[in-house]
C-alpha cells in the first residue's frame, strides 16, 4: 500500500509541479498572483479535445496545435488584461485573474456544453505490476514528460539568452529596461510559458480523468504548492508541487478523502505562519 | 289590489332601471365568468398553465439535470402540439439552481410567489431539498415529479410531494440484490463510491442495509462533487477488495472511478445509480472498463426496447433534434416527468389551481408511460414513484443499451418482506 501510495503521489505530484511552475514563471516575471491558472490547464485540455476529437489532426500535431492555443490564450491575456493595469494594486489585478477565471469556465460551458469531454490518445494505458505494486502507465508518462518538461524549461531559463533576459527582468523591471530589454515581451513570454505548462498538465489531467471544467480544482492544489514551495523560487514550485501530490494521496488514502484539503492548507497555514517565503523561497528584507 | 296596483304602477317606472341593472348584472356575470376560468396568482392564465422547474441548468451537475430538463420540455412540448391540457398549454418555467442551496431557496420562493405555477418539478439538489422539506410540505404549491428522491422530501408521505425518479433505496436494493445473486456471492463485501451530499450519505445507508440482508459487509467511501482525482478513493478499493462497487453521483463520478480502477488493472464490477447510465459514461469509459459496469434504473433508455412510450419517445426526439439525447436515462426520466407533470394537471380539471390539484391527487393514481418506465402508482399511503428496476449494460458492438431480463423479475428485491 505505502509503495502504491507513494507512486500515485509523485505521479500526480508531478503534475501537480508542472501547473505549479508555470504559476511560478508567471508571478516571478509579472508578479501576477494568477488565479486563471487552472483554467488555463482546463483550457489546454480543451484545445487538446477540439484538436482530437472535431479537427481530428494526428496526436503529435494535436499537442502543437495545444500548445500554440495556449501560449496565444497567455499572450492575448496579458496583453489585454494584465498590461493595462500595470502599476494598478495587486488586489486590482488579482481581482482581474478571478474575473478570467469566469469567463472561461462560463465560455467552456457554453462553447462544449456541460458534459465531460473525453480525451482519446494514443498514449498506453495499461499496468506494470511489480509485485503487488501496479504503476499505472499513464500516470508513469504523465510523471516523466512533466519531469521533461520541467528540464527543458530549467535548460531554457538557465542556459538561453532569451532565459536569461527574462530572468534578469523578473530580478528588476526597472534595470531590464535601462538595459534596453523589451519587457513588456519578456512578461508575454512569461505569461505564454505559464499557459502552455497549465495546458500540458491539463492535458494529462484530462487523459487521466475525464476533461471538464472541474479540472479546474488542481489549479488551486497549484496555489498551495507554489506557496509551499517559496512563490518566486522555480525549483520550489516543483517541490511543492511533488509535496501536494504526496501529501493528497498519503492524507487521502491513510486518513480519509475528505482529509486532504485540511491537510494541505493545514500545512499552507504554518508555511505562512512560520516561513512565509516558502521552503526554497528568499526571504525579503527591507529598509525600516 | 293597491297595493298590486301600486307595485304594477312602480313596477312600470321601474323598469329601465331594472333592465339597466339586469344588463350591467349579466355583463358583470359574464366578465365574472371568463375571470373565473384564470388564476394567476396560482400560474393559471386563460391560455396557459405555468409549470415551474428547479433544477442545475449550470455547475457541475448540469450534465445530467439539463439533459432531465430537455427531456421534460420536449414532451411538454408535444403535449402542447396535440392541443395542450384541457385547452391550456404547459408552459415551463425553468429556474437554474447552480448547485447551490441559496440560489435554490430564492427561485422556490420566486416561483411560489413572484412569477407564480401551479406547480413544481425537478428539485434537483439533495441539499435544498433536505433544506426546503418542511418549507414545501407545510406550502401550497405541490411537488410534483422530483428528480432526487431524498429520505427527507418523501418521508412521511405528504399530499404535496410526488417522486417522479427511482428512490434510493429501491436502486440500493434491487442493484445489491442482483448483482450479489449474479455473482453467486454468500457474504457479500461491498462497498459505496459516493459523492459528498444528503443524498450520496443515504444511498450507502440504503446499500449497506440492503447487504446486511445477505449477512454481508458494507463499506463506504466519498469524494467531492467537483473531484478531479480519485486515486485515494481507488487505493481503499484495492486495499479492502469489495466484491463489487456501487457508484452514486454525477457522470464524472462513475468515469473517474472506473477510469481509475482500469489504470491500476482492476476489473472490480460496479454498477451505478440510474443518474450514471447515460451513453456518455460508457463513451468516456470505452469497452474495457465499460464491461464491469452496469446501471440499474426504473427507466428504460430510448431505443432498448420497443415499448410503445419507448418508440413515442425516440421518434420525438429526434423531430425536435435530440435524437443525440434518447438513449439517455436522465432524458427518459424528464419525459417521464413530463408524464406524470401532465397526467396531474388533467385530473385537476378544467379550471385547475394549486388546491384543486393537490386535492385531485390525494386519492391516488397511476401514469401512464406507455412502457417506457416501471410501473408507477401513486396511493394516498406511497408517493415513492417507480419502485420497480432492472439492471443495464452497454452493447458496444451495436452502440446500444441491454437489459437483463424484465421489471417483473427484480420485484422480488425491492418487495417489503411479508
Amino acid at each position: 500500500m505505502f509503495a502504491q501510495v507513494l507512486f500515485s503521489g509523485l505521479a500526480l505530484g508531478s503534475i501537480y509541479g508542472l501547473v505549479a511552475l508555470g504559476f511560478a514563471v508567471v508571478f516571478k516575471a509579472t508578479d501576477v498572483f494568477n488565479f486563471a491558472q487552472g483554467m488555463f490547464a482546463v483550457c489546454g485540455a480543451y484545445f487538446a479535445v477540439t484538436a482530437i476529437s472535431a479537427l481530428d489532426l494526428p496526436f503529435g500535431l494535436a499537442i502543437l496545435f495545444m500548445i500554440a492555443a495556449c501560449a496565444t490564450l497567455g499572450v492575448l491575456a496579458h496583453i489585454f488584461l494584465i498590461q493595462p493595469l500595470a502599476g494598478r494594486s495587486m488586489l486590482a489585478i488579482i481581482m482581474v485573474t478571478i474575473a478570467l477565471s469566469i469567463v472561461l469556465r462560463a465560455g467552456i460551458e457554453i462553447f462544449y456544453g456541460p458534459q465531460g469531454r473525453v480525451l482519446t490518445t494514443p498514449l498506453p494505458s495499461g499496468v506494470i505490476r511489480i509485485g503487488d505494486l501496479r504503476i499505472s502507465q499513464l500516470h508513469l508518462i504523465a510523471a516523466l514528460t512533466s519531469w521533461a518538461c520541467m528540464a527543458i524549461f530549467g535548460a531554457f531559463f538557465r542556459f538561453t539568452s532569451v532565459g536569461l533576459l527574462m530572468r534578469a527582468t523578473a530580478d528588476g523591471h526597472e534595470a531590464a529596461l535601462v538595459s534596453g530589454v523589451n519587457v513588456n515581451a519578456m512578461n508575454r513570454l512569461a505569461w505564454a510559458i505559464g499557459a502552455v505548462l497549465a495546458g500540458i498538465g491539463g492535458l494529462f489531467l484530462g487523459q487521466l480523468q475525464i476533461v471538464s471544467p472541474e479540472l479546474e480544482a488542481i489549479g488551486l492544489l497549484a496555489l498551495p504548492a507554489v506557496v509551499i514551495g517559496g512563490m518566486q523560487s522555480i525549483p520550489g514550485a516543483i517541490i511543492g508541487g511533488l509535496l501536494v501530490g504526496l501529501i493528497a494521496q498519503f492524507a487521502g488514502s491513510y486518513i480519509s478523502p475528505k482529509s486532504t484539503d485540511i491537510v494541505i492548507y493545514g500545512l499552507l497555514l504554518l508555511i505562512l505562519m512560520v516561513r512565509p517565503w516558502g521552503l526554497l523561497g528568499q526571504r525579503e528584507l527591507g529598509r525600516v | 289590489m293597491t297595493q298590486n296596483s301600486f307595485t304594477r304602477s312602480n313596477d312600470r317606472s321601474l323598469r329601465p332601471v331594472a333592465l339597466s341593472v339586469a344588463l350591467t348584472l349579466a355583463a358583470g356575470l359574464t366578465t365574472f365568468s371568463a375571470h373565473a376560468q384564470e388564476s394567476p396568482a396560482d400560474g393559471v392564465h386563460a391560455d396557459r398553465v405555468d409549470w415551474g422547474i428547479l433544477m442545475d441548468m449550470s455547475g457541475p451537475t448540469a450534465s445530467s439535470q439539463s439533459v432531465w430538463v430537455r427531456g421534460f420540455q420536449d414532451y411538454a412540448a408535444k403535449v402542447n402540439e396535440d392541443g395542450g391540457i384541457n385547452g391550456r398549454e404547459l408552459n415551463l418555467l425553468v429556474e437554474d439552481n447552480r448547485f447551490d442551496a441559496a440560489t435554490d431557496k430564492i427561485a422556490f420562493e420566486k416561483l411560489v410567489g413572484q412569477t407564480p405555477v401551479i406547480a413544481i418539478s425537478g428539485m434537483g439538489s439533495s441539499v435544498s431539498q433536505v433544506a426546503l422539506a418542511d418549507t414545501i410540505k407545510n406550502g401550497k404549491v405541490p411537488v410534483i415529479g422530483t428528480y432526487t428522491p431524498t429520505k427527507a422530501l418523501s418521508e412521511p408521505v405528504s399530499p404535496m410531494v410526488y417522486n417522479g425518479f427511482c428512490g434510493y433505496r429501491q436502486q440500493a436494493e434491487a442493484g445489491v440484490g442482483y448483482m450479489v445473486e449474479k455473482l453467486g456471492l454468500e457474504n457479500p463485501k461491498v462497498m459505496t463510491v459516493a459523492i459528498e451530499t444528503a443524498g450520496g450519505q443515504e444511498y450507502a445507508q440504503f446499500v449497506a442495509d440492503a447487504v446486511a440482508k445477505y449477512n454481508g459487509t458494507a463499506s463506504s467511501t466519498t469524494m467531492k462533487v467537483t473531484a478531479a482525482d480519485v486515486t485515494p478513493q481507488v487505493q481503499q478499493i484495492m486495499s479492502e477488495e469489495p466484491d463489487f462497487i456501487t457508484i452514486y453521483g454525477i457522470e464524472n463520478t462513475a468515469i473517474l472511478t472506473m477510469k481509475t480502477l482500469a489504470q491500476y488493472g482492476l476489473e472490480t464490477p460496479a454498477f451505478g445509480i440510474t443518474y450514471l447510465g447515460t451513453p456518455s459514461v460508457y463513451a468516456a469509459l470505452g469497452a474495457e472498463a465499460g464491461a464491469n459496469y452496469n446501471f440499474i434504473s426504473c427507466f428504460t433508455p430510448g431505443g432498448a426496447d420497443d415499448a410503445e412510450g419507448n418508440a413515442e419517445l425516440v421518434a420525438y426526439a429526434a423531430e425536435a433534434g435530440n435524437a443525440d439525447l434518447s438513449g439517455n436515462i436522465n432524458y427518459v426520466a424528464g419525459w417521464v416527468a413530463g408524464q406524470l407533470a401532465a397526467q396531474a394537471l388533467e385530473m385537476a380539471g378544467e379550471n385547475p389551481t394549486r388546491e384543486s390539484l393537490v386535492a385531485a391527487l390525494e386519492g391516488g393514481f397511476t401514469v401512464d408511460s406507455k412502457g417506457l418506465a416501471a410501473p408507477i402508482v401513486f396511493t394516498p399511503e406511497d408517493h415513492t414513484g417507480p419502485q420497480v428496476l432492472k439492471m443495464f449494460s452497454y452493447d458496444y458492438d451495436n452502440s446500444a443499451f441491454t437489459a437483463d431480463g424484465d421489471y417483473a423479475d427484480y420485484e422480488k428485491y425491492t418487495k417489503p418482506a411479508e
